[in-house]
């Protein structure tokens, strides 16, 4: 060590400009920017996110909202732990690395270096996010083939991984320890495992607090793509994290109050705090706490809209309008009509409906063209499960008869990639759908044994496999009375019927079919 | 005065660490000797304003570190070395020393130089780059040092500054310490009384939180004369008078 003449400086007189106090910060940040410690985990989470987010998206239909979902569900899943994890390490970096004392004597206060310490933290995990999903999005734009990408998932997105980062950093400053790290991750992994199950329950009619998770089920086919969707919930969403964000920062902005070791009255102590930051401190906790209340009374009134869940005092009407679009279409005797963003399917669809509708052309009540409709969002659950709600489901209606199929029929609920579709599971399913439209109540949640054993035959007279039918549990009974293998038999005998004899007995007992009247020993 | 303490008591609970301290202190080196637990690291911490006083009155650089404006005002002219340096491993020496000089408001212009300065000040040039977690425990109280002198200060506090050094490093710091004195008030607390001898122009002994002797290293010695126990002089006046201390008590 060498003792050598002070710097050449002008004393004392350190008036710091704003402009210097800020030049000040953004080196600070860049000092904590570039020793991060999420640097490490960012090729974990780039692994996560190819072989969890991105191939998960990948299955689904090439739909941006679909594909988007996995924002707020799987990737949140990836990256909400470590982010609250790895926020949590550096947050509990002076408590750990007792470094406490020596940056009491510094200048600037603690929530400055709070801020850059979790500004740094915060600037590779949504860096590495947002990288994520302009993955995702490039990918899902090469397929889709309508529409753009959506925003509000990122946005939800982002002030998701924030809050997540905050909390793990409010944690770590707080209670600072070797444990609150991996506690905060293992605790905000549950939060989210538990925000996502709530809102996977919330039915019309139900408490909808649970909406204020992101994380929920994948969301029908067609959303976003006949309405537009509306982004009440989003809004609330972001309301209610953001307030958790701007509540724990008052919070840290405070946090010296809590770590005094003496306490004389609150006043004296807050003076160890300066007036100013104190107050700054109380005003965020209020606004924060204040946003987070109002978004869980907003989301406590929503209710179901034509393409999701509206919040009245957020919602536009003018976005319940349809979407115009003109759709695809297919074939000549029998027309198969799909919206645009359905495209790719086109070629499959109406491979899989030609040979039925050809089946059954001519017969009273035979579709003469396919067209896709909206399902109504909130009608059909993942489990193919009907709710109430406003729903639609495959119909054949109109004159002449047009078969309005619903974007997710009970067989295909997500349509899955268009290489899926060339399936023959995956057309058989819309050959099914077709004939209970046709032949039996398709508003109904089971067929008789006579329709099923009808519908069998026909599908099976074109080449398809025989179809599976849910039975009907409601009394504990196999449907209609009869077993599987009755109802098997009797198809068969329908089947090896000639078409012309087919065709004759269905043209005569149509009606019949259609109103459930009909017993399997009544089939030819 | 740079350093004003008056009937200064800090309690921790029913325990009284700093009993009733009057001190004052000029620009110099003032060496703060005393055995464990005579209340050497909180009289440190309360001139560092990591710690207020339980009772009587602190004014440091001429002013009350219990104002927040005034305090804020003390800390951009203080350098303090704790005892137990925390430290951040992936942080290399000059961002390290950076990342103070920068919270202590140093003008942003100004940084590298007083960072390169200060790292050099410390013989830790050719580790400038080098990550902390790659250096042996004297380097890091260097790195130490370094981060205390960045700004420049007017009031410097190193608790045990030269624990882990090597006997070069010591008589190098020495030297540094009597550099800053010419200038600033450095308060140096530490067990080895060659260090006092060494480099301070006045030195201070504690004993169960009191100040039991406050004068020059040769008084220090000149009490050990016929009395005390220990190889040099200097040690011999450090016994002779906590021995009295004691005794008195």
């Amino acid at each position: 060590m060498t003792a050598t003449a002070p710097l050449d400086r002008a004393p004392r007189a350190r008036a710091a400009a704003p402009l210097a106090r800020s030049g000040r910060w953004a080196r600070v940040l860049r000092l904590e920017i570039r020793r991060s410690t999420v640097l490490w985990a960012i090729p974990l989470l780039a692994a996560l996110f190819f072989f969890d987010t991105f191939r998960t998206a990948d299955g689904f239909a090439p739909i941006w909202t679909v594909r988007s979902s996995v924002i707020n569900t799987n990737m949140i899943e990836d990256f909400g732990p470590f982010a609250a994890g790895l926020a949590a390490w550096v947050g509990s970096r002076e408590g750990r690395r007792r470094t406490g004392d020596l940056l009491t004597t510094t200048v600037r206060p603690a929530w400055v270096r709070h801020a850059a310490a979790l500004g740094g933290t915060l600037f590779w995990l949504l860096l590495t996010f947002l990288l994520a999903v302009a993955a995702l999005y490039v990918d899902t734009a090469r397929q889709a083939t309508w529409g753009g990408p959506p925003m509000w998932p990122v946005v939800v997105g982002v002030v998701e991984v924030t809050t997540f980062a905050v909390i793990g950093f409010a944690a770590g400053a707080l209670v600072p320890g070797r444990f609150t790290a991996p506690l905060a991750a293992i605790a905000t992994f549950l939060l989210a495992y538990v925000g996502f199950h709530a809102a996977l329950q919330v039915r019309p009619g139900t408490p909808t607090y649970a909406l204020l998770s992101p994380s929920t089920s994948v969301p029908l086919g067609d959303v976003g793509v006949f309405y537009h969707v509306a982004p009440d919930l989003a809004i609330a969403q972001v309301m209610f994290m953001g307030g958790i964000c701007v509540a724990l920062a008052g919070l840290l902005v405070l946090a010296p109050l809590f770590q005094v070791s003496y306490l004389r009255g609150f006043f004296s102590v807050a003076g160890r705090v300066s007036r100013w930051l104190c107050a700054a401190g109380v005003a965020l906790l209020v606004a924060g706490v204040a946003a987070a209340a109002t978004a869980f009374a907003l989301t406590g009134t929503a209710r179901l809209g034509v393409s999701g869940w509206d919040i009245p005092a957020l919602h536009d009407a003018a976005s319940d309008q349809p979407i115009p679009y003109t759709p695809d279409c297919a074939g000549t005797s029998f027309t198969v009509c799909l919206h645009p963003a359905f495209s790719p399917y086109l070629s499959s669809v109406a491979t899989a409906l030609q040979p039925v509708a050809a089946e059954v052309a001519g017969l009273p009540g035979a579709a003469v063209r396919a067209e896709q409709v909206t399902g109504g969002y909130g009608s059909v659950s993942l489990q193919g499960l009907r709710l109430p709600g406003a729903s639609q489901v495959s119909d054949i209606a109109g004159t002449p008869p047009v078969y309005d199929f619903v974007s997710d029929n009970g067989l295909a609920p997500l349509w899955g990639t268009p290489a899926i579709a060339g399936g023959g599971f995956w057309q058989s399913g819309f050959q099914q759908e077709f004939l209970i439209a046709f032949a039996a109540n398709p508003a109904s949640f089971s067929q008789t044994a006579a329709q099923q054993a009808v519908i069998t035959a026909l599908m099976v007279a074109v080449g398809s496999p025989a179809p599976q039918f849910g039975e009907d549990m409601t009394n504990g009974q196999p449907t209609a009375g009869a077993t599987p293998a009755q109802i098997a038999a009797a198809a068969q005998r329908f089947e090896s019927l000639s078409p012309a004899a087919r065709h004759a007995w269905l043209a005569a007992n149509l009606p019949a079919l259609r109103a459930g009247h009909i017993t399997l020993a009544q089939l030819p | 005065m740079n350093i004003e303490l008056s009937d200064l008591t800090r309690k921790f609970g029913r325990t009284t660490a700093v009993d009733r301290v009057t001190l004052d202190a000029e620009p110099g080196v003032l060496g703060l000797l005393g055995p464990n637990g005579a209340g050497k690291t909180s009289l440190l911490r309360m001139l560092a304003t990591v710690l207020p006083p339980s009772s009587g009155t602190l004014r440091l650089l001429g002013r009350d570190p219990g104002a927040p404006a005034a305090r804020k005002e003390i800390r951009r002219r203080l350098g303090y070395l704790p005892q137990n340096l925390g430290y951040y491993p992936s942080f290399t020496v000059v961002e390290f020393v950076e990342y103070f000089a920068l919270l202590k408001e140093v003008p942003p212009h100004m940084v590298p130089k007083a960072v390169a300065a200060a790292v050099e000040k410390v013989d830790l040039g050719p580790k400038a780059k080098a990550k902390l977690r790659t250096l042996s425990g004297g380097m890091l109280r260097r790195v130490g040092i370094a981060q205390a002198i960045v700004n420049e200060p007017e009031l410097l506090l190193f608790d045990e500054p030269t624990a882990g050094l090597d006997p070069e490093q010591r008589v190098a710091f020495r030297a540094l310490i009597r550099g800053l004195g010419q200038t600033a008030t450095v308060v140096v607390s530490t067990h080895l009384v060659e260090d006092v001898g060494a480099a301070c122009t006045e030195v201070a002994l504690m004993s169960d939180g009191r100040i039991v002797f406050r004068g020059t290293p040769a008084e220090l010695t000149a009490r050990g004369v016929g009395h005390g126990v220990g190889d040099a002089p200097l040690e011999r006046g450090y016994t002779a008078v906590l021995a009295a201390a004691r005794s008195a008590s």
